[in-house]
């Protein structure tokens, strides 16, 4: 896999070099893993974005931007209720990225302006879309500042001002690392080109993580036949109740 | 030694869990205390989501039960009549349990329930096991005193209606308080992930009368059909049944128990049941600390 993404870099090199016709504004990225496979020993999964800026000089800055799934979310603020502390009046997002990264060779108010930021949806706590009204003591700033905090804290939202490699010739490559807690689901690895704070071109590839073989047997029996895999589940602990009785007694 | 748990969605290390449940099994192999309300604590401190661990743990409690009510049967030590009778309150309870679970997950308030109850329970239990171990010991010390069996000639079970014979147990006794007895215990079973013999069979003995000889096998044969059946709804309602997890659990509990129960004679159980009690005791602290303690953040994600 790694072998085959050095000759695609060295090809797409090459291309880029040779380049005789004025290079159109495209911007040729791709990601090393494009289908992730989560089975019993899941621990996460890395992954190489890379790709070439596509201006001869090396003008611009690469923005590489890796998101997850956009999911509903709810937070709760806590609060005292006869000395214990309880959760809260639930504040709901209809939509908000389950994992975002955001990855550049400076930090990213430098590279982009904010309009960009705002536009391209480089701010994964302003692209969340709340859905209900905030309690009367607290702003929907607050639940958006929790909402990146939290996602922040569990490793789902980061923003990594020097992770972007530069190998020179307009060469780029950047290791994405998703944790086991990141959602399953599609994935996009979105590549973006800057100059003078605004985008030139962009290339999206998407990522795709998936359960296959037991773990994927087991989720679907537990979401789509709850019968069934309660029932199973009962007969294999009933069954490993008496045959361990069984066995331990005639040793 | 990381293996990932499909419906927790998330990876653990597999022997760690083995080794706490194989733990728990043999403490309760050795003194007779059951393992679930040491357990399920325990797994939620080490990161499993609490309705997880309550939803799974009614597996492996179903297990080691089944495991235990083997024996007991062949020793012919089960009211199969009083049995079924509690399994029937059991079932209600159970059912009231899981649909207060699924309530409680819904307003996102089922960490601070499962908490809460724990507390309480733990903190109960602990304190009482201290006491009793501590006047165990004292009485060691002097010369040996048989325990008396304090309990009264006849309880509100012989003056309630609908009275039923139980042979096996030589009882005449209305079919009103096993009934809710059962019930009680069903409920706790489906909103703490425990058996309930910590309730269910000081009620047998003081509240039901039966022969101390045969509460526990009549316990294990309720516990087991209550159990069975939260499972099935836990996986049901709130699909939080992690079948990866339970057969860890499952492994470790069954074997931990009987390695526990072979070495019980070797082994000073009183000292054991004092540091048993002593853990308890913390872990019920630990839990309310959480809860009274002002929290480092607010808010909270779900």
């Amino acid at each position: 896999m790694r072998a085959a993404a050095y000759l695609l870099l060295a090809w797409l090199c090459a291309a880029n070099a040779f380049a005789q016709a004025p290079a159109p504004p495209d911007l040729p990225a791709a990601v090393t893993d494009e289908a992730i496979s989560v089975t019993s020993d899941y621990r996460g999964s890395r992954m190489t974005v890379f790709g070439v800026n596509p201006d001869r000089r090396g003008r611009g800055d690469i923005v590489v931007v890796v998101r997850g799934p956009n999911l509903p979310a709810t937070i709760r603020r806590k609060r005292r209720v006869f000395g214990l502390w309880v959760n809260g009046e639930p504040v709901r997002f209809a939509e908000a990225p389950s994992f975002f990264t955001v990855i550049s060779a400076r930090p990213l108010r430098e590279i982009a302006r904010p309009q960009a930021i705002s536009s391209l949806g480089l701010d994964p706590a302003a692209v969340a879309r709340l859905e209900s009204a905030t309690p009367p003591d607290a702003s929907a700033a607050d639940y958006r500042r929790a909402l990146s905090r939290l996602r922040r804290a569990a490793g789902l939202y980061s923003e990594i001002p020097d992770g972007l490699q530069l190998r020179g010739r307009g060469l780029f490559s950047t290791q994405v690392t998703i944790p086991a807690n990141a959602p399953i689901g599609a994935y996009f690895a979105d590549v973006y080109l800057f100059r003078d704070g605004r985008l030139v071109s962009s290339q999206r590839s998407t990522v795709t993580i998936a359960r296959i073989g037991a773990e994927r047997l087991v989720h679907m029996a537990a979401t789509r036949t709850p019968f069934l895999y309660g029932l199973f589940v009962v007969i294999v602990a009933l069954g490993a109740g008496w045959g361990a009785a069984l066995a331990l007694r005639r040793s | 030694m990381s293996i990932y748990l499909p419906i927790a969605e998330m990876p653990v290390n597999w022997l760690l869990i083995f080794v706490l449940s194989g733990g728990v099994g043999f403490l309760s192999g050795l003194t007779g205390v059951g393992g679930g309300f040491i357990l399920t604590p325990l797994l939620i401190f080490i990161g499993i989501p609490a309705p997880v661990a309550v939803a799974t743990q009614a597996s492996q409690i179903a297990a080691t039960s089944a495991s235990g009510l083997w024996a007991q049967a062949r020793r012919n030590s089960v009211d199969w009549r009083m049995g079924l009778l509690l399994t029937c309150g059991g079932v209600i309870g159970g059912a009231f349990g899981v649909t207060l679970f699924q309530q409680a997950m819904r307003l996102g308030q089922i960490d601070i329930v499962i908490s809460l109850f724990y507390v309480v329970f733990l903190g109960a239990i602990g304190a009482m096991m201290l006491m009793e171990s501590a006047s165990a010991l004292r009485r060691d010390k002097g010369a040996p005193v048989r325990m008396p069996l304090n309990r009264p000639a006849r309880t509100i079970a012989h003056r309630l209606p609908l009275q039923l014979r139980f042979p096996r147990s030589g009882l005449y006794i209305s079919i009103i308080p096993p009934l809710v007895l059962g019930a009680a215990v069903g409920a706790l079973a489906a909103i703490m992930g425990v058996g309930g013999a910590f309730l269910l069979i000081p009620a047998m003995i003081y509240l039901l009368r039966m022969p101390t000889s045969i509460v526990v096998g009549t316990s294990m044969f309720q516990i087991l059909c209550v159990m069975a059946l939260v499972t099935m709804l836990q996986a049901m309602l709130t699909q939080r049944v992690d079948l990866v997890l339970s057969a860890i659990l499952i492994t470790g509990g069954v074997l931990g128990a009987q390695f526990g129960a072979r070495l019980g004679a070797r082994l000073p159980a009183e000292q054991v049941r004092i540091l048993l009690a002593a853990l308890i005791l913390l872990s019920a602290i630990k839990l309310f600390w959480d809860l009274v303690r002002p929290p480092d953040e607010l808010y909270v994600l779900s």
